[in-house]
């Protein structure tokens, strides 16, 4: 019974985890219908810069704070100079070129940082564990738990409440229309580019004490995290969440049953969603 | 008339060069050509998928890995097999998969379609990965025969280049042919008009899933190729890496052009084996090429001549 509890608690934490990075792409594609593979290297550059802080700074805090806005800078640059510019030529080249800034942005990360793993401690205040049902239990895995939580209800309330999130999700349901009505588009594009971006490198900051840094850890993330956003429904939230949590308990529970076939798992649930409903879980347009 | 004249001669050109390759490259260079044939008939099922059904593949390493395997697995445990049926034997498996496959990709399109690819591929990916007893897993296959075609050795890099040529340059013309049936009219409009042709009357999921199945085939022929060029099979031939190798050539060509993916996959074979001789980072300088391509010429290198026109 422990073990499954711990084990219930970890695939809650990986979900979570997962769902800040889906939760960018989902984002993303919601407003621009594009699918940025370049997504993951964002999560993977938020580590990595995150190590560089904790060198300089020594403190977790403010690596927390920095990082993410650095790589949400480098992400509006993408928007504006590079995808914008592909934009009229259509999905399939803007596609490809994701690919290439992938390709680039991986290899400029191993360049810089070198391709040994790293490893940044966490926060000294959370290094301590909890008893949870006899299980020692680490704080700073809790921390990721909550934390995420929080970003999520964050979202939730700037979708929901705000002025921006109103804008955002009428130009989710029809672009030209909110361009017409006087919204200025590209300027939210790049504002939602900025805060998927932000929301990868987060992750990526909060990921590194806990996964740690190495140069797999992008495409490691990269086919955890397109299941999610995939078997969501892509421009979904909800969805992102719902799929963010069966993805963490799947790969949490079959890693303690079929270690063999883990990963077999997840592509499984998403082939098996798609042909049953296509659009994904939440999604509306197929 | 002059224009075709021309085209007429390039190609009498070209053919005459390729026959005299083997005798005046050196074998590096030779291999190098050997493996563009091969890669290209790879790039073109990608292409074809994308330009005559409007299907963008996320997931092509699956029947070109599949056909590779499958062949292998043939020359190794079937006694006797010769080089013909073995490839024939991968591209029937890549095809049989390819059926079954498309007969739910047919129900997808745009991103959802490309995205669906990928789970295939990650599925099938996991499977060879994790079924060492038969893949070999991460070793991969090696030490499979090689056996002679008509009495004629195969070790000889020069006829093998021949062979690849002759088999690569058939499914082409096959390919070619296609486009201009009339179930290749009728994927040309359900690219430009899914609902309509339906409307019309024309069924199709079924042509979907006949012209999958065929571009599956040739993926796998081309795989069994690469198979015995290579004469070792790997993981790296099905991952995701390949895929993604695949949409770079047939994107550099020019989707948009029948010889697109051919040039493509030179130029992509020439610079990877070039840049990484120079240099370690030469993902980097692929990453940043395709970038300045996509922004510069987004219709590929041919799409530019087009343009100009």
């Amino acid at each position: 019974m422990e073990t499954f509890v711990i084990q219930f608690i970890h695939g809650l934490v990986y979900g979570m985890l997962l769902f800040l990075v889906a939760s960018g792409l989902t984002l993303v594609f919601g407003m621009m219908s594009v699918l940025n593979i370049a997504h993951v290297s964002f999560y993977m550059l938020g580590a990595y810069l995150s190590y560089t802080m904790f060198k300089v700074m020594g403190n977790f805090w403010l690596a927390l704070v920095i990082c993410p806005i650095i790589v949400a800078f480098l992400g509006i640059l993408m928007e504006r100079f590079i995808l914008r510019r592909v934009h009229a030529a259509g999905h399939v080249q803007e596609f490809v070129i994701t690919f290439g800034i992938l390709f680039a942005l991986n290899e400029a990360i191993k360049w810089i940082w070198g391709s040994e793993n790293l490893s940044v401690p966490g926060p000294s205040a959370l290094s301590g564990s909890l008893m949870i049902m006899g299980n020692i239990y680490p704080d700073y895995r809790l921390f990721i738990l909550f934390f995420s939580l929080f970003i999520l209800v964050f979202l939730a309330f700037i979708l929901m409440k705000t002025r921006l999130g109103i804008t955002v999700r009428a130009m989710v349901s029809d672009r030209d229309m909110a361009s017409a009505l006087g919204t200025n588009t590209p300027f939210v594009f790049m504002l939602v580019m900025g805060i998927g971006c932000w929301l990868a490198g987060l992750a990526g900051v909060i990921a590194a004490p806990f996964l740690g840094i190495s140069s797999g850890m992008g495409l490691d993330f990269l086919t955890d995290c397109f299941i999610v956003t995939v078997t969501g429904g892509l421009g979904s939230l909800w969805g992102a969440v719902v799929a963010s949590f069966l993805i963490g308990q799947l790969s949490s529970f079959g890693i303690l049953f079929m270690p063999r076939f883990a990963i077999v798992f997840g592509f499984l649930l998403m082939a098996v969603v798609l042909v049953i409903k296509p659009s994904g879980l939440f999604g509306e347009k197929a | 008339m002059k224009n075709r004249n021309f085209y007429l001669w390039l190609g009498i050109a070209l053919g005459a060069l390729g026959i005299l390759f083997p005798h005046f490259l050196p074998k590096f260079q030779l291999r190098m050509v050997t493996e563009i044939v091969i890669v290209a008939l790879l790039a073109m099922t990608w292409k074809m998928m994308l330009n005559e059904a409007g299907l963008f593949s996320f997931g092509h390493a699956v029947y070109f890995g599949l056909g590779a395997y499958a062949s292998v697995l043939g020359w190794l445990h079937i006694k006797g097999l010769s080089l013909m049926s073995g490839i024939f034997l991968g591209g029937v498996v890549a095809g049989l998969i390819g059926f079954i496959l498309s007969v739910f990709l047919v129900r997808m399109s745009g991103t959802y379609y490309a995205l669906l690819t990928l789970a295939f591929n990650q599925l099938i990916w996991a499977i060879v990965w994790k079924w060492r007893d038969v893949t070999g897993g991460d070793d991969g296959l090696g030490r499979f025969p090689k056996p002679d075609l008509l009495g004629i050795s195969m070790r000889d890099p020069a006829n093998y280049y021949y062979l690849s040529v002759a088999i690569v340059a058939i499914c082409l013309l096959f390919c070619w042919y296609f486009t201009k049936t009339p179930l290749g009219s009728v994927m040309k409009s359900i690219k430009s008009n899914e609902e309509r042709t339906r409307f019309i009357g024309f069924n199709v999921g079924a042509s979907k899933i006949i012209f999958l199945t065929m571009l599956a085939f040739f993926a796998g022929v081309s795989g069994a190729l690469y198979a015995q060029f290579q004469e070792f099979i790997g993981t790296s031939s099905i991952d995701l890496v390949m895929s993604t190798h695949v949409i770079f050539m047939a994107f550099i060509g020019g989707v948009g052009h029948f010889w697109g993916p051919l040039l493509g996959s030179g130029i992509y074979v020439y610079l990877s084996e070039y840049l990484s001789q120079y240099t370690d980072r030469w993902e980097l300088i692929f990453g940043i090429v395709v970038v300045i391509l996509v922004l510069l010429a987004p219709q590929g290198i041919l799409g530019i001549s087009k343009k100009r026109k």
